[in-house]
């Protein structure tokens, strides 16, 4: 075990890979000498050469599009974009082609490519470049599309990814990047898709929360705690593939959900996840399943502005207590 | 501080119930668990426990009163306290108060976590107090009528010290959810399904079934006596009636037998009455039926006047009706004794219940070849079958039991006696 | 002179397409094609005289007019014939259609539906090349209509930028679906756009095989030295409407006409016999072996199961 920050883990897992297999290289923008805007690959090209870690010129639709030829080709790209809110300016690559290639091509592809950057609020960056947009991604088929909000999970989840022969959109998130946290030091640690995490375990309340959510639902459950309510907070941790099993299982045992993210409330992952359990545990709900979200506008600059059209821990408390009737 | 006696509501369907009388007068004292009063609804008569303990400070509707459910209907509390500004008490409208979880078409707004509570716990969601939103039924209402140490009859607490169980742990199903006896005895026995298990809700005929078996067993003394016949007899006469196109079933010379047995031995046709036995008239002989939902018993009225192949005609006609559900509401009422057959099932001699308010029942098991003991101490074959009787020792004792029974079996023996 | 044996492959290329896509033709007016098609007829030069020079391990992307560059590039008749009638014997199992035909055994990474969608997929293909040190290229055929996408122009100046070996053929027919040229294209040549990139670019006449033949060699010399990519314009027209049904309210009769004198394979072939290097008899041949696999395929297609529902949901993932 090491303590690491949520970087270093991804930097760590990059390398890693990369030294493992050689068919494994990185493109993105500033991603060579500067190591990334957000240090995630620093002086990765010092061991591995600036063929295998390649600057790019801001081309998005084209880095995406060569990731896919590539991979097609042979080799097992990862593709970092700086802002997840610029996967708009290649949408048509990863929606139409990279999610799309080899279920069209009658699954004559293998398409082993890796899209990851960071998405979020926490650094006043303002409407296009503090979006969540894994919601779009959840819903077309053909991408995997994995969170990770510690920085353990961040390493055992992008080994995962990178391994994997299918297309995984990797969602980081850029208040996480200095958190710190144990993470193993086996070479091999990977965290399946498809299985939720019980953070906190609870009985009374079942709260559902990915990346900088989580963090801030478990600062919720503490709050809970003091006026006796046991809330269980999960998270997902991949969206697709979804443990819906562990959620749902969950609220057969606590009667109530309440799911927090920051996407956008309306339209968010959290109403199928809020759908999705209501139809597998009807029977067992007491109150209807409650969704927290950004609200119905592009997130303002100012710090404030920013604080009422995110969900905040009050908010969060607020939720879960409603749903148990207190 | 005192407290106030309502209406309880007894039946999923009840919305009112007449006060049949008053079992304390005001000024008595109460004992919580102790019967305060009797109540009918929907022709069954009920006798409610006092729910509070003291002294009966009022009767505020004497006997003979229809009072819709949950109004107050009379105080318990201290000697002398003053009760006048009891919250609860302006609840005396003529309309039942309706808790606001139920809608004016009678809906019931519960979560549908706090039904499954319900269900689990045998409690009727409808008798639960809502406190969510609107008067939402949720699961702590249905978790709070598992009630207190105090909500259980004084029968209730020995059985569960007897048994050695919490007697908190067990959800009650009297009125206001108060832990009867019968409680502690199946929460004894039961536990609360897992995941895995298949949970089929309690309605219709199962449930009809489950309350009068219960009952039957509750109310009655319930004794069993049993014989064995050599039918050797009968068989030899339905070959003959066979050989002449007349079809008559083992079980119709039963009923033959069991009717004329009746005819003459009345103790038997009777049932419980309040404080008396009512021998009936007519003997009306109930015959079990295997349903496809459950058991049906269709009555052949004046079956001691009928003959043989009369009887025969009628119960073949009844059972076939039976089994197609064309029953009459009158064909399956007014029994005053039951016949039970389950020897077509390879049972060889059973226990019946009676079916209430009958006084006895009669259980035929399967006819088989057996070895037995001939007058000349040799041994012989015959078909034998036994018989089964489980009578009411609260209106016939043992003895007389026995010689009714053993009618049946000459009877039986001797058919010649049947013309 | 092209030689005898890849001149024979060009020809044989270019009647197997032109008789491929009249049999589609027939097929969808006889109801018996699903959707739309996009018919390569007129242009058949540039597939079949730049697919000559690659090998099963060099890649092409293609187009939605993408038969062609296909069946140029090794592509079977008959499983491609299946594909455009959904079947389950298609290349794609029935998946993905006329725009989607691929064959990543023959390196084509397949026909794309989107408009400058398959571009930077080449490059990628190209950057796998130059990252593995294989020795192989990338061609991506696309339009006058896609070098006006973002996709052309990130594509043209990353593929510059790293000097891969990707040869990007902008086959300008003159019409981006029912618009002309003129009327949508900052240039005339589109082989101007080069210089905005740092790459050689040049103007062919898109209907004779040498000229593109010409031209493609250096291209090809050009990325396997590792100088990088070259942008190849060849001028040629589309004979059928832009897709199958388009009723060309957008040019006239007789300027149509006028480039069907200009056909691409009786130009060939007049060459062919002018060089010596085969007989009428011989040509005739080639072109009748053509129309049969053409029917051949369609016999095929036509008698294929369909796919079946039960296995719709797979093949979204690679598992395991």
């Amino acid at each position: 075990m090491s303590i690491k920050t949520y970087a270093v883990a991804v930097r760590d897992t990059i390398g890693d890979e990369m030294r493992r297999d050689p068919k494994i290289f990185i493109m993105g923008e500033d991603i060579e000498k500067q190591g990334g805007i957000f240090g995630c690959t620093r002086d990765l090209y010092k061991e591995f050469g600036t063929d295998r870690v390649r600057n790019t010129p801001i081309s998005e639709a084209a880095i995406v599009g060569a990731g896919l030829g590539a991979a097609c080709a042979g080799m097992r790209p990862i593709v970092e974009l700086m802002y997840m809110d610029f996967t708009f300016c290649a949408m048509d690559q990863l929606l139409n082609q990279v999610a799309k290639t080899r279920y069209i091509f009658g699954g004559k592809a293998k398409i082993p490519l890796v899209i990851r950057g960071q998405q979020g609020i926490g650094r006043g960056n303002a409407a296009t470049h503090s979006q969540s947009v894994e919601t779009i991604f959840m819903h077309f088929p053909g991408l995997k599309v994995a969170c990770p909000s510690t920085p353990a999970d961040a390493a055992g989840l992008l080994r995962t990814a990178i391994r994997d022969d299918n297309p995984v959109m990797f969602f980081e998130h850029k208040a996480l990047y200095a958190t710190k946290g144990e993470v193993p030091d086996d070479p091999d640690f990977m965290i399946p898709f498809g299985k939720a995490d019980i953070k906190k375990e609870g009985s009374d309340v079942t709260i559902v929360a990915n990346l900088l959510y989580v963090g801030r639902c478990l600062e919720a459950a503490a709050e809970l705690e003091k006026e006796g309510i046991s809330a269980e907070v999960i998270d997902p941790r991949t969206l697709v593939p979804l443990d819906i099993d562990t959620i749902v299982r969950s609220v057969k045992k606590t009667g109530r959900l309440v799911v927090v993210h920051e996407a956008h409330k309306n339209a968010g992952w959290g109403a199928e996840i809020a759908s999705q359990v209501t139809e597998a545990a009807f029977r067992y709900l007491d109150a209807p399943p409650v969704r927290l979200g950004t609200a119905a506008c592009p997130l303002p600059f100012n710090l404030g502005l920013e604080g009422a059209a995110t969900p905040q821990i009050s908010e969060i408390v607020e939720a879960a207590k409603k749903v148990c009737y207190r | 501080m005192a407290e106030i006696i309502i209406m309880p509501k007894q039946g999923l369907q009840m919305t009112e119930g007449t006060i049949i009388r008053w079992l304390k007068q005001e000024g008595d004292a109460v004992k919580a668990g102790e019967p305060l009063f009797e109540m009918e609804t929907d022709k069954l008569t009920i006798t409610i426990d006092s729910t509070a303990e003291g002294s009966l400070l009022k009767i505020l509707r004497p006997a003979g009163e229809v009072v819709p459910i949950t109004l107050p209907i009379a105080v318990v509390g201290a000697p002398g306290e003053d009760w006048s500004a009891l919250p609860g008490l302006a609840a005396s409208g003529d309309e039942p108060v309706q808790p606001s979880a139920q809608a004016s078409d009678g809906r019931i707004f519960a979560s549908p976590r706090a039904r499954l509570r319900a269900e689990e716990k045998g409690i009727d969601i409808g008798a639960v107090a809502g406190t969510g939103p609107d008067g939402l039924i949720i699961e702590r209402d249905v978790l709070a009528v598992a009630p207190a140490a105090a909500k259980a009859s004084p029968l209730a607490r020995k059985v569960a010290e007897q048994a050695g169980i919490d007697i908190a742990a067990v959800t009650g199903s009297g009125p206001r959810g108060k832990i009867m006896a019968n409680d502690v005895r199946t929460a004894a026995a039961s536990t609360a399904p897992d995941e895995e298990d298949t949970v089929i809700p309690l309605k219709g005929m199962r449930k009809v079934i489950a309350q009068r078996m219960k009952q039957s067993l509750a109310d009655m003394a319930q004794a069993n006596h049993r014989m064995t016949v050599d039918m050797s007899e009968i068989v030899r006469l339905r070959e003959q009636l066979k050989a002449l196109s007349v079809k008559v079933s083992y079980n119709d010379f039963v009923l033959r037998a069991t009717a004329k047995a009746l005819s003459e031995h009345r103790n038997m046709n009777a049932s419980m009455g309040d404080d008396c036995i009512i021998l009936k008239n007519a003997v009306n002989l109930g015959m079990a039926v295997a349903a496809d939902n459950g058991l049906v018993v269709p009555v052949i009225k004046n079956a001691d006047r009928l003959s043989l192949t009369e009887l025969a005609a009628k119960s073949s006609e009844l059972a076939g009706r039976t089994k197609e559900n064309r029953l009459q509401p009158d064909e399956m009422t007014g029994g005053t004794f039951t016949v039970t057959n389950l020897g077509m099932y390879e049972v060889d001699s059973f226990t019946a219940v009676i079916n209430p308010p009958e006084a006895g029942i009669l259980a035929v098991g399967k006819m088989r070849k057996m070895p037995v003991v001939l007058p000349d101490d040799s041994i012989g074959v015959r078909p034998l079958m036994q018989l089964s009787l489980t009578y009411d020792h609260r209106i016939i004792d043992g003895a007389p039991a026995a010689a009714f029974l053993l009618r049946i079996r000459t009877l039986l023996e001797n058919p010649a006696l049947l013309m | 002179m092209i030689e005898k044996a890849r001149a024979e492959r060009i020809y044989t290329k270019m009647n197997e397409i032109r008789s491929f896509e009249s049999k589609a033709l027939s097929l969808f007016e006889e109801n018996k094609l699903r959707g739309s098609v996009h018919l390569y007829i007129g242009e058949e030069a540039i597939a079949a005289t730049v697919c000559s020079s690659l090998r099963d391990e060099d890649y092409i992307a293609s187009t939605h007019r993408g038969h062609g560059h296909c069946i140029a590039k090794g592509a079977r008749l008959d499983y491609a014939m299946a594909e455009l009638m959904g079947k389950a014997t298609g290349y794609c199992k029935g998946r993905g259609g006329s725009m989607h035909i691929a064959d990543l055994s023959k390196g084509n990474l397949g026909a794309n539906a989107i408009v400058g969608g398959g571009i930077p997929i080449a490059v990628g293909a190209a950057l796998a090349s130059k990252l593995s040190g294989a020795d192989r290229v990338a061609v991506v055929f696309f339009g006058d209509g896609a070098s006006n996408e973002g996709t052309f122009h990130e594509s043209l100046n990353l593929a510059s930028v790293w000097k891969l070996p990707v040869i990007f053929v902008c086959e300008n027919n003159g019409f981006g679906i029912t618009v002309p040229t003129w009327q949508s294209t900052s240039v005339t040549d589109i082989a101007d756009r080069s210089h905005g990139y740092n790459i050689p670019g040049c103007v062919v006449d898109g209907n004779d095989v040498e000229e593109i033949d010409a031209a493609f060699q250096k291209a090809l010399a050009h990325a396997k030295a590792g100088e990088g990519p070259s942008l190849i314009e060849c001028k040629t027209y589309r004979w059928l409407g832009h897709w199958t049904g388009d009723p060309q309210v957008y040019r006239s009769r007789e300027e149509v006409e006028a480039w069907k004198k200009k056909c691409p394979i009786i130009r060939y072939r007049t060459r062919l016999l002018e060089q010596g290097l085969f007989t009428e008899t011989e040509l005739d041949a080639i072109e009748q072996a053509a129309r049969k696999s053409a029917d051949d395929a369609a016999e095929f297609a036509l008698s294929s199961p369909e796919p079946d529902p039960a296995h719709v949901l797979d093949d979204v993932f690679f598992e395991g």
